[in-house]
Protein backbone atom coordinates (compact mmCIF):
# COMPACT_ATOMS: atom_id res chain seq x y z
CA UNK A 1 0.00 0.00 0.00
CA UNK A 2 1.37 3.57 -1.07
CA UNK A 3 2.48 5.95 2.05
CA UNK A 4 -0.30 8.75 3.22
CA UNK A 5 -1.13 11.16 5.62
CA UNK A 6 -4.60 9.88 7.51
CA UNK A 7 -7.19 12.05 7.63
CA UNK A 8 -9.62 10.41 9.16
CA UNK A 9 -9.21 7.19 11.68
CA UNK A 10 -11.59 4.74 13.65
CA UNK A 11 -10.12 3.02 16.03
CA UNK A 12 -11.90 -0.27 17.67
CA UNK A 13 -15.48 1.60 16.19
CA UNK A 14 -18.61 0.28 16.94
CA UNK A 15 -21.82 1.61 15.92
CA UNK A 16 -25.42 0.69 17.51
CA UNK A 17 -28.98 1.22 16.24
CA UNK A 18 -30.92 0.70 19.81
CA UNK A 19 -29.64 -3.01 20.20
CA UNK A 20 -28.66 -4.07 16.93
CA UNK A 21 -25.48 -3.70 16.51
CA UNK A 22 -24.03 -2.52 13.16
CA UNK A 23 -20.91 -1.78 12.58
CA UNK A 24 -17.99 -3.96 14.16
CA UNK A 25 -14.80 -3.00 15.66
CA UNK A 26 -13.80 -1.20 12.60
CA UNK A 27 -10.62 -0.18 12.01
CA UNK A 28 -9.41 2.16 9.13
CA UNK A 29 -7.19 5.20 8.31
CA UNK A 30 -8.85 7.56 5.68
CA UNK A 31 -6.26 9.34 3.38
CA UNK A 32 -5.95 13.09 3.39
CA UNK A 33 -7.15 14.87 -0.21
CA UNK A 34 -7.61 11.39 -1.48
CA UNK A 35 -10.74 9.71 -2.74
CA UNK A 36 -12.01 6.52 -0.99
CA UNK A 37 -15.03 4.50 -1.81
CA UNK A 38 -16.60 2.53 0.56
CA UNK A 39 -18.19 -0.66 -1.13
CA UNK A 40 -20.27 -3.81 -0.26
CA UNK A 41 -23.46 -5.36 -0.26
CA UNK A 42 -27.02 -3.24 0.75
CA UNK A 43 -27.19 -3.34 4.46
CA UNK A 44 -23.21 -3.84 4.85
CA UNK A 45 -22.51 -0.89 7.10
CA UNK A 46 -21.01 1.70 4.71
CA UNK A 47 -23.26 4.24 4.98
CA UNK A 48 -23.41 3.98 8.39
CA UNK A 49 -19.90 4.28 8.47
CA UNK A 50 -20.06 7.09 6.69
CA UNK A 51 -22.71 8.93 8.74
CA UNK A 52 -20.30 8.33 11.43
CA UNK A 53 -17.82 10.92 10.64
CA UNK A 54 -20.27 14.06 10.39
CA UNK A 55 -22.37 12.54 13.80
CA UNK A 56 -25.15 12.65 11.73
CA UNK A 57 -26.68 9.80 13.82
CA UNK A 58 -26.91 12.49 16.54
CA UNK A 59 -30.49 12.92 14.78
CA UNK A 60 -31.78 9.84 16.37
CA UNK A 61 -31.89 9.19 20.07
CA UNK A 62 -31.59 5.52 19.51
CA UNK A 63 -28.22 5.68 17.67
CA UNK A 64 -24.62 5.26 19.09
CA UNK A 65 -21.29 5.19 18.25
CA UNK A 66 -18.44 3.66 20.74
CA UNK A 67 -14.42 3.80 20.51
CA UNK A 68 -12.39 5.92 18.51
CA UNK A 69 -12.96 8.32 15.78
CA UNK A 70 -10.74 11.21 15.09
CA UNK A 71 -10.01 13.74 12.38
CA UNK A 72 -6.97 15.54 11.99
CA UNK A 73 -6.09 14.10 15.89
CA UNK A 74 -9.38 15.19 17.20
CA UNK A 75 -12.09 12.56 18.74
CA UNK A 76 -15.13 13.80 17.58
CA UNK A 77 -17.15 11.05 19.50
CA UNK A 78 -16.51 12.99 22.63
CA UNK A 79 -19.21 14.64 24.16
CA UNK A 80 -18.17 18.25 24.14
CA UNK A 81 -17.94 17.88 20.25
CA UNK A 82 -19.31 21.19 18.95
CA UNK A 83 -21.12 19.58 16.32
CA UNK A 84 -22.05 22.61 14.26
CA UNK A 85 -18.44 23.30 13.85
CA UNK A 86 -17.73 19.46 13.07
CA UNK A 87 -20.13 19.60 10.40
CA UNK A 88 -18.87 22.81 8.84
CA UNK A 89 -15.39 20.92 8.53
CA UNK A 90 -17.17 17.92 7.38
CA UNK A 91 -19.74 18.28 4.29
CA UNK A 92 -22.51 15.98 3.17
CA UNK A 93 -23.86 15.67 0.01
CA UNK A 94 -27.05 12.83 -0.43
CA UNK A 95 -28.05 9.94 -2.30
CA UNK A 96 -31.55 12.36 -4.08
CA UNK A 97 -30.61 15.55 -4.25
CA UNK A 98 -31.42 17.82 -1.43
CA UNK A 99 -32.50 21.43 -2.97
CA UNK A 100 -33.70 24.00 -0.42
CA UNK A 101 -36.93 25.46 -1.51
CA UNK A 102 -35.49 29.01 -1.99
CA UNK A 103 -32.91 30.58 -4.67
CA UNK A 104 -30.38 29.10 -6.24
CA UNK A 105 -28.15 31.89 -4.47
CA UNK A 106 -29.38 31.43 -1.00
CA UNK A 107 -29.13 27.57 -1.30
CA UNK A 108 -25.74 28.49 -1.61
CA UNK A 109 -25.54 31.10 1.28
CA UNK A 110 -27.57 29.25 3.68
CA UNK A 111 -24.39 27.17 4.81
CA UNK A 112 -22.14 29.85 4.69
CA UNK A 113 -23.87 32.17 6.91
CA UNK A 114 -24.34 29.67 9.15
CA UNK A 115 -20.88 30.06 10.10
CA UNK A 116 -19.50 33.23 8.65
CA UNK A 117 -20.36 36.71 8.51
CA UNK A 118 -19.56 38.41 5.09
CA UNK A 119 -20.61 41.36 3.12
CA UNK A 120 -22.68 41.01 0.06
CA UNK A 121 -19.71 41.30 -2.10
CA UNK A 122 -17.84 38.51 -0.82
CA UNK A 123 -21.02 36.40 -0.40
CA UNK A 124 -21.42 37.36 -4.05
CA UNK A 125 -17.80 35.98 -4.35
CA UNK A 126 -18.45 32.73 -2.41
CA UNK A 127 -21.59 31.60 -4.04
CA UNK A 128 -19.60 31.82 -7.12
CA UNK A 129 -15.96 30.45 -6.63
CA UNK A 130 -18.72 27.10 -4.78
CA UNK A 131 -20.98 26.84 -8.13
CA UNK A 132 -17.46 27.14 -10.18
CA UNK A 133 -16.33 24.68 -7.99
CA UNK A 134 -19.37 22.17 -8.54
CA UNK A 135 -19.29 23.21 -12.41
CA UNK A 136 -22.37 24.99 -12.18
CA UNK A 137 -21.60 28.21 -12.73
CA UNK A 138 -21.83 28.54 -16.27
CA UNK A 139 -25.20 26.96 -16.58
CA UNK A 140 -26.47 29.29 -13.60
CA UNK A 141 -25.12 31.91 -13.79
CA UNK A 142 -28.08 34.16 -15.31
CA UNK A 143 -31.04 33.11 -12.76
CA UNK A 144 -29.22 32.54 -9.60
CA UNK A 145 -32.59 33.64 -8.07
CA UNK A 146 -34.53 31.22 -9.20
CA UNK A 147 -35.54 28.21 -6.92
CA UNK A 148 -32.99 25.46 -6.63
CA UNK A 149 -35.69 22.71 -7.36
CA UNK A 150 -36.26 24.44 -10.73
CA UNK A 151 -32.98 22.96 -11.71
CA UNK A 152 -32.47 19.60 -13.46
CA UNK A 153 -31.76 16.46 -11.40
CA UNK A 154 -28.02 16.45 -12.66
CA UNK A 155 -27.82 20.11 -11.62
CA UNK A 156 -29.27 19.98 -8.62
CA UNK A 157 -27.03 17.57 -7.44
CA UNK A 158 -24.28 19.62 -8.87
CA UNK A 159 -26.04 22.28 -6.87
CA UNK A 160 -25.54 20.69 -3.15
CA UNK A 161 -22.23 19.73 -3.90
CA UNK A 162 -21.37 23.67 -4.52
CA UNK A 163 -23.51 24.18 -1.49
CA UNK A 164 -21.50 21.82 0.76
CA UNK A 165 -18.45 22.53 -0.88
CA UNK A 166 -19.42 26.87 -0.42
CA UNK A 167 -18.74 26.28 3.60
CA UNK A 168 -14.83 25.25 3.05
CA UNK A 169 -14.77 22.23 4.30
CA UNK A 170 -11.68 19.85 5.14
CA UNK A 171 -14.05 16.72 4.24
CA UNK A 172 -16.70 15.87 1.62
CA UNK A 173 -18.73 12.86 2.12
CA UNK A 174 -20.97 11.60 -0.74
CA UNK A 175 -23.35 8.83 0.24
CA UNK A 176 -24.16 7.07 -3.41
CA UNK A 177 -24.04 10.72 -5.07
CA UNK A 178 -24.93 9.17 -8.43
CA UNK A 179 -27.44 6.65 -8.01
CA UNK A 180 -30.53 8.75 -8.66
CA UNK A 181 -29.02 10.26 -11.97
CA UNK A 182 -28.92 9.52 -15.35
CA UNK A 183 -25.66 8.97 -17.33
CA UNK A 184 -24.47 12.05 -18.53
CA UNK A 185 -25.04 13.65 -14.86
CA UNK A 186 -23.18 10.93 -13.50
CA UNK A 187 -20.70 10.99 -15.56
CA UNK A 188 -20.01 15.33 -14.50
CA UNK A 189 -20.16 14.72 -11.24
CA UNK A 190 -17.45 11.65 -11.31
CA UNK A 191 -15.19 14.42 -13.09
CA UNK A 192 -16.20 16.61 -10.31
CA UNK A 193 -15.19 14.62 -7.51
CA UNK A 194 -11.74 14.07 -9.40
CA UNK A 195 -11.40 17.59 -9.43
CA UNK A 196 -12.36 18.43 -6.15
CA UNK A 197 -10.09 16.09 -4.23
CA UNK A 198 -7.24 18.73 -4.93
CA UNK A 199 -8.67 20.39 -1.98
CA UNK A 200 -10.72 18.08 0.18
CA UNK A 201 -10.61 14.71 1.03
CA UNK A 202 -13.22 12.73 -0.35
CA UNK A 203 -15.19 9.81 0.96
CA UNK A 204 -17.95 8.15 -1.00
CA UNK A 205 -20.69 5.14 -0.72
CA UNK A 206 -21.06 3.53 -4.27
CA UNK A 207 -22.92 0.30 -5.29
CA UNK A 208 -21.25 1.07 -8.71
CA UNK A 209 -17.93 -1.00 -8.50
CA UNK A 210 -17.18 0.61 -11.98
CA UNK A 211 -17.25 3.85 -10.38
CA UNK A 212 -15.70 2.95 -7.32
CA UNK A 213 -12.85 1.58 -9.67
CA UNK A 214 -12.81 5.21 -11.94
CA UNK A 215 -12.77 7.29 -9.16
CA UNK A 216 -10.98 6.50 -6.10
CA UNK A 217 -7.84 6.37 -5.11
CA UNK A 218 -8.22 3.75 -2.50
CA UNK A 219 -11.27 1.17 -1.93
CA UNK A 220 -12.78 -0.36 1.89
CA UNK A 221 -14.40 -3.45 1.18
CA UNK A 222 -17.51 -4.25 4.05
CA UNK A 223 -19.77 -7.29 4.76
CA UNK A 224 -22.15 -7.47 7.55
CA UNK A 225 -20.72 -4.57 9.34
CA UNK A 226 -17.44 -5.42 9.22
CA UNK A 227 -14.62 -3.84 7.15
CA UNK A 228 -12.78 -6.80 5.18
CA UNK A 229 -10.47 -5.51 3.12
CA UNK A 230 -9.23 -1.71 2.70
CA UNK A 231 -6.06 -0.82 0.40
CA UNK A 232 -5.40 0.88 -3.00
CA UNK A 233 -8.06 1.02 -5.31
CA UNK A 234 -6.16 -0.93 -8.14
CA UNK A 235 -4.32 -3.65 -5.66
CA UNK A 236 -8.41 -4.24 -4.17
CA UNK A 237 -9.70 -4.82 -7.92
CA UNK A 238 -7.19 -6.25 -9.39
CA UNK A 239 -5.55 -8.48 -6.70
CA UNK A 240 -7.75 -8.53 -3.54
CA UNK A 241 -5.94 -10.45 -0.54
CA UNK A 242 -9.42 -11.52 0.62
CA UNK A 243 -11.03 -14.22 -1.51
CA UNK A 244 -14.45 -12.52 -0.07
CA UNK A 245 -13.50 -9.50 -1.71
CA UNK A 246 -12.95 -11.24 -5.02
CA UNK A 247 -16.26 -13.02 -4.90
CA UNK A 248 -17.80 -9.45 -4.30
CA UNK A 249 -15.99 -7.38 -7.24
CA UNK A 250 -16.66 -10.04 -9.67
CA UNK A 251 -19.99 -10.27 -9.36
CA UNK A 252 -20.19 -13.62 -8.16
CA UNK A 253 -22.09 -12.18 -4.75
CA UNK A 254 -23.86 -9.29 -3.83
CA UNK B 1 -65.66 -16.21 -21.34
CA UNK B 2 -67.86 -16.74 -18.22
CA UNK B 3 -64.88 -15.15 -15.69
CA UNK B 4 -64.61 -12.04 -17.92
CA UNK B 5 -68.49 -11.52 -18.44
CA UNK B 6 -69.03 -12.00 -15.13
CA UNK B 7 -65.70 -9.17 -14.01
CA UNK B 8 -67.83 -6.74 -16.81
CA UNK B 9 -71.03 -7.25 -14.99
CA UNK B 10 -69.00 -6.49 -11.60
CA UNK B 11 -67.71 -3.34 -12.86
CA UNK B 12 -70.99 -2.45 -14.40
CA UNK B 13 -72.44 -2.85 -11.06
CA UNK B 14 -69.71 -1.33 -9.12
CA UNK B 15 -69.77 2.10 -11.62
CA UNK B 16 -73.22 2.59 -11.90
CA UNK B 17 -73.37 2.45 -7.89
CA UNK B 18 -70.83 4.75 -7.43
CA UNK B 19 -72.31 7.00 -10.11
CA UNK B 20 -75.53 7.08 -8.35
CA UNK B 21 -73.64 7.91 -5.37
CA UNK B 22 -72.32 11.10 -6.88
CA UNK B 23 -75.17 11.55 -8.36
CA UNK B 24 -77.08 11.89 -5.00
CA UNK B 25 -74.56 13.86 -3.24
CA UNK B 26 -74.24 16.22 -6.11
CA UNK B 27 -77.89 16.60 -6.22
CA UNK B 28 -78.47 18.42 -2.99
CA UNK B 29 -75.73 20.56 -3.07
CA UNK B 30 -76.49 21.97 -6.32
CA UNK B 31 -80.09 22.75 -4.87
CA UNK B 32 -78.73 23.98 -1.57
CA UNK B 33 -76.52 26.24 -4.04
CA UNK B 34 -79.18 27.41 -5.73
CA UNK B 35 -81.67 27.56 -3.40
CA UNK B 36 -78.87 29.93 -1.78
CA UNK B 37 -78.28 32.34 -4.68
CA UNK B 38 -81.91 33.07 -5.73
CA UNK B 39 -83.28 33.61 -2.49
CA UNK B 40 -80.02 35.14 -1.50
CA UNK B 41 -79.66 37.25 -4.68
CA UNK B 42 -83.38 38.75 -4.50
CA UNK B 43 -82.33 39.90 -0.82
CA UNK B 44 -79.21 41.29 -1.19
CA UNK B 45 -78.31 45.59 -2.77
CA UNK B 46 -76.42 47.86 -1.41
CA UNK B 47 -78.27 48.35 1.74
CA UNK B 48 -76.54 44.70 3.19
CA UNK B 49 -73.41 46.43 3.39
CA UNK B 50 -74.50 50.25 4.24
CA UNK B 51 -77.29 50.09 6.65
CA UNK B 52 -77.04 48.20 10.39
CA UNK B 53 -79.35 45.63 11.01
CA UNK B 54 -82.65 46.90 11.12
CA UNK B 55 -85.47 46.77 14.21
CA UNK B 56 -88.37 44.79 13.03
CA UNK B 57 -91.05 46.64 10.63
CA UNK B 58 -88.07 48.45 9.27
CA UNK B 59 -87.62 48.02 5.48
CA UNK B 60 -84.63 49.10 4.98
CA UNK B 61 -82.00 47.66 6.61
CA UNK B 62 -78.76 45.86 6.02
CA UNK B 63 -75.71 43.82 7.48
CA UNK B 64 -73.26 46.37 8.06
CA UNK B 65 -72.78 45.84 11.40
CA UNK B 66 -72.66 41.95 11.03
CA UNK B 67 -70.38 41.50 8.82
CA UNK B 68 -67.97 44.11 10.34
CA UNK B 69 -68.54 42.25 14.20
CA UNK B 70 -67.66 38.94 11.95
CA UNK B 71 -64.56 40.25 9.97
CA UNK B 72 -63.14 41.52 13.57
CA UNK B 73 -63.98 38.66 15.06
CA UNK B 74 -62.48 36.05 12.31
CA UNK B 75 -59.35 38.60 11.84
CA UNK B 76 -58.42 38.31 15.58
CA UNK B 77 -59.06 34.75 15.91
CA UNK B 78 -56.96 33.89 13.19
CA UNK B 79 -54.39 36.06 14.59
CA UNK B 80 -54.03 34.13 17.92
CA UNK B 81 -54.96 30.81 16.92
CA UNK B 82 -52.59 30.55 13.41
CA UNK B 83 -49.30 31.28 16.26
CA UNK B 84 -50.05 28.62 18.41
CA UNK B 85 -51.47 26.39 16.09
CA UNK B 86 -48.41 26.37 14.03
CA UNK B 87 -45.99 26.68 16.98
CA UNK B 88 -48.01 22.96 18.37
CA UNK B 89 -47.52 21.42 15.58
CA UNK B 90 -43.82 22.00 14.71
CA UNK B 91 -43.33 21.21 18.73
CA UNK B 92 -45.49 17.79 17.42
CA UNK B 93 -43.29 17.12 14.38
CA UNK B 94 -39.75 18.17 15.40
CA UNK B 95 -39.20 18.40 19.08
CA UNK B 96 -41.87 15.51 20.82
CA UNK B 97 -42.34 12.94 17.57
CA UNK B 98 -43.09 9.96 19.68
CA UNK B 99 -42.86 10.86 23.56
CA UNK B 100 -45.70 10.80 25.56
CA UNK B 101 -45.81 14.39 26.10
CA UNK B 102 -46.28 14.84 22.25
CA UNK B 103 -48.47 11.72 22.11
CA UNK B 104 -51.02 13.04 24.72
CA UNK B 105 -51.08 16.76 22.81
CA UNK B 106 -51.91 14.87 19.74
CA UNK B 107 -54.84 12.98 21.57
CA UNK B 108 -56.21 15.73 23.02
CA UNK B 109 -55.86 17.67 19.95
CA UNK B 110 -57.52 15.37 18.10
CA UNK B 111 -60.84 15.30 20.45
CA UNK B 112 -60.73 18.91 19.96
CA UNK B 113 -60.43 18.65 16.07
CA UNK B 114 -63.70 16.38 16.49
CA UNK B 115 -65.63 18.03 19.29
CA UNK B 116 -68.87 19.61 18.03
CA UNK B 117 -68.28 23.60 18.18
CA UNK B 118 -71.46 23.79 20.48
CA UNK B 119 -69.24 22.15 23.11
CA UNK B 120 -66.71 24.53 22.55
CA UNK B 121 -69.01 27.76 22.69
CA UNK B 122 -70.73 25.69 26.03
CA UNK B 123 -67.05 25.22 27.03
CA UNK B 124 -66.17 28.99 27.09
CA UNK B 125 -69.90 29.88 28.43
CA UNK B 126 -69.45 28.10 31.34
CA UNK B 127 -65.52 28.92 31.55
CA UNK B 128 -66.05 32.90 31.60
CA UNK B 129 -69.61 33.65 31.51
CA UNK B 130 -71.22 31.83 33.91
CA UNK B 131 -68.48 32.03 36.58
CA UNK B 132 -68.53 36.62 36.09
CA UNK B 133 -64.65 36.14 34.72
CA UNK B 134 -66.41 38.08 31.68
CA UNK B 135 -69.41 38.86 29.92
CA UNK B 136 -71.10 38.20 27.10
CA UNK B 137 -68.39 39.35 24.98
CA UNK B 138 -66.50 40.11 21.71
CA UNK B 139 -63.25 38.58 23.66
CA UNK B 140 -65.72 35.42 24.41
CA UNK B 141 -66.21 34.65 21.13
CA UNK B 142 -62.46 35.08 19.82
CA UNK B 143 -61.56 32.40 22.33
CA UNK B 144 -64.57 30.48 21.11
CA UNK B 145 -63.17 30.52 17.42
CA UNK B 146 -59.70 29.98 18.68
CA UNK B 147 -60.31 27.07 19.97
CA UNK B 148 -61.83 25.61 16.89
CA UNK B 149 -59.04 26.94 14.81
CA UNK B 150 -55.87 25.95 16.77
CA UNK B 151 -56.46 21.90 16.41
CA UNK B 152 -57.06 22.23 12.48
CA UNK B 153 -53.87 24.15 11.93
CA UNK B 154 -51.78 22.28 14.59
CA UNK B 155 -52.94 18.92 12.28
CA UNK B 156 -52.07 20.64 9.18
CA UNK B 157 -48.87 22.24 10.40
CA UNK B 158 -47.76 18.87 12.12
CA UNK B 159 -48.84 16.73 8.53
CA UNK B 160 -47.04 19.30 6.11
CA UNK B 161 -44.09 18.97 8.66
CA UNK B 162 -44.24 15.11 8.54
CA UNK B 163 -44.51 15.41 4.39
CA UNK B 164 -41.25 16.98 4.42
CA UNK B 165 -38.37 14.36 3.27
CA UNK B 166 -36.53 13.14 6.09
CA UNK B 167 -33.57 13.61 3.23
CA UNK B 168 -33.87 17.53 3.29
CA UNK B 169 -33.92 17.54 7.12
CA UNK B 170 -30.25 15.86 7.04
CA UNK B 171 -29.37 18.06 4.09
CA UNK B 172 -29.94 20.81 6.57
CA UNK B 173 -28.33 19.47 9.40
CA UNK B 174 -25.51 18.53 7.62
CA UNK B 175 -24.58 22.26 7.11
CA UNK B 176 -24.12 22.53 10.54
CA UNK B 177 -27.15 24.33 10.99
CA UNK B 178 -29.09 24.39 14.62
CA UNK B 179 -32.69 23.10 14.99
CA UNK B 180 -34.13 26.34 14.75
CA UNK B 181 -32.47 26.95 11.50
CA UNK B 182 -33.68 24.13 10.05
CA UNK B 183 -37.08 24.53 11.24
CA UNK B 184 -37.60 28.14 10.44
CA UNK B 185 -35.55 28.56 7.17
CA UNK B 186 -36.19 24.96 5.57
CA UNK B 187 -38.92 23.12 6.93
CA UNK B 188 -41.30 25.69 7.28
CA UNK B 189 -40.14 27.31 3.90
CA UNK B 190 -41.12 23.61 2.09
CA UNK B 191 -44.03 22.65 3.94
CA UNK B 192 -45.04 26.70 3.61
CA UNK B 193 -47.86 25.86 1.00
CA UNK B 194 -49.55 23.31 3.00
CA UNK B 195 -49.69 24.85 5.99
CA UNK B 196 -51.57 28.37 4.39
CA UNK B 197 -53.86 26.31 2.69
CA UNK B 198 -54.52 25.04 6.05
CA UNK B 199 -54.90 28.03 7.89
CA UNK B 200 -57.22 29.55 5.05
CA UNK B 201 -59.25 26.42 5.66
CA UNK B 202 -59.65 26.74 9.64
CA UNK B 203 -60.77 30.52 8.79
CA UNK B 204 -63.27 29.46 6.52
CA UNK B 205 -64.79 27.19 8.97
CA UNK B 206 -64.50 29.84 11.82
CA UNK B 207 -66.08 32.15 9.32
CA UNK B 208 -69.04 30.31 9.80
CA UNK B 209 -69.51 28.76 12.94
CA UNK B 210 -72.78 30.23 15.03
CA UNK B 211 -72.93 27.71 18.05
CA UNK B 212 -69.94 29.20 19.96
CA UNK B 213 -71.09 32.46 19.26
CA UNK B 214 -74.75 31.79 20.45
CA UNK B 215 -73.02 31.67 23.91
CA UNK B 216 -70.11 34.02 23.73
CA UNK B 217 -70.03 36.64 21.48
CA UNK B 218 -74.13 37.04 21.72
CA UNK B 219 -75.39 39.46 18.70
CA UNK B 220 -75.89 43.31 18.83
CA UNK B 221 -78.21 45.07 16.78
CA UNK B 222 -76.27 48.63 16.51
CA UNK B 223 -72.77 49.50 15.80
CA UNK B 224 -70.21 48.32 18.10
CA UNK B 225 -66.06 47.54 17.89
CA UNK B 226 -65.54 47.25 21.79
CA UNK B 227 -64.83 43.35 21.86
CA UNK B 228 -65.50 43.86 26.07
CA UNK B 229 -69.57 44.37 25.11
CA UNK B 230 -71.62 41.89 22.87
CA UNK B 231 -70.86 42.25 19.15
CA UNK B 232 -72.94 41.54 15.75
CA UNK B 233 -71.48 38.70 13.70
CA UNK B 234 -73.08 37.28 10.51
CA UNK B 235 -74.15 33.34 11.58
CA UNK B 236 -76.11 34.41 14.62
CA UNK B 237 -77.60 37.36 13.10
CA UNK B 238 -78.54 34.58 10.17
CA UNK B 239 -79.84 32.71 12.72
CA UNK B 240 -81.88 35.10 14.76
CA UNK B 241 -83.09 36.94 11.55
CA UNK B 242 -84.05 32.89 9.42
CA UNK B 243 -86.12 32.23 12.57
CA UNK B 244 -88.33 35.03 12.61
CA UNK B 245 -91.59 35.64 11.55
CA UNK B 246 -90.62 39.03 9.51
CA UNK B 247 -90.07 38.92 6.29
CA UNK B 248 -87.64 42.02 5.82
CA UNK B 249 -85.49 40.02 8.43
CA UNK B 250 -85.83 36.68 6.63
CA UNK B 251 -84.56 38.07 3.29
CA UNK B 252 -81.73 39.82 5.41
CA UNK B 253 -81.04 36.32 6.48
CA UNK B 254 -80.93 35.55 2.90
CA UNK B 255 -78.45 37.79 1.79
CA UNK B 256 -76.29 37.17 4.75
CA UNK B 257 -76.14 33.69 3.33
CA UNK B 258 -75.29 34.08 0.50
CA UNK B 259 -72.30 36.25 1.69
CA UNK B 260 -70.73 33.94 3.73
CA UNK B 261 -71.15 31.07 1.05
CA UNK B 262 -69.71 33.25 -1.50
CA UNK B 263 -66.69 34.26 1.16
CA UNK B 264 -66.07 30.60 1.75
CA UNK B 265 -66.24 29.63 -1.42
CA UNK B 266 -63.48 32.12 -2.24
CA UNK B 267 -61.31 31.03 0.53
CA UNK B 268 -61.93 27.39 -0.80
CA UNK B 269 -60.53 28.77 -4.52
CA UNK B 270 -58.00 30.90 -3.07
CA UNK B 271 -56.21 27.92 -1.05
CA UNK B 272 -56.44 25.56 -3.62
CA UNK B 273 -54.73 27.87 -6.18
CA UNK B 274 -52.09 28.73 -4.09
CA UNK B 275 -51.60 25.16 -2.71
CA UNK B 276 -50.79 24.60 -6.66
CA UNK B 277 -48.57 27.18 -7.68
CA UNK B 278 -46.80 26.51 -4.69
CA UNK B 279 -46.21 23.03 -5.92
CA UNK B 280 -45.05 23.89 -9.32
CA UNK B 281 -42.97 26.58 -8.30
Amino acid sequence: MSEFTSHIEFKNFNFFYGKYHALKDINLAIPHRKVTAFIGPSGCGKSTLLRTINRMYDLYPDQRAEGKLTLGGTNILESDIDVSMLRAKVGMVFQKPTPFPMSIYDNIAFGVRLHERLTKADMDDRVEWALRRAALWDEVKDKLGKSGMSLSGGQQQRLCIARGVAVKPEVLLLDEPTSALDPISTMRIEELVDELQKEFTIVIVTHNMQQAARISDFTAYMYLGELIEFGNTDQIFVKPSKKQTEDYITGRFG
Amino acid sequence: MKLRTRRKLTNGVALFLSMAAMAFGLFWLAWILFTVLSQGLGGISINTFTQLTPPPGEMNGGLRNALAGSALLVVISTLIGTPIGILVGIYLAEYGRNSWMANLTRYVNDLLLSAPSIVIGLFVWIALIYTHVAGYSGWAGIIALSLIMIPVVVRTTENMLMLVPGSLREAAYALGASRRVVIMQVLLRAAKSGVVTGILLAIARIAGETAPLLFTALSNQFWNSDLTKPIANLPVTINNFAMSPFVEWQKIAWAGVLIMTVSVLVLNIVARIFFKQEKIG
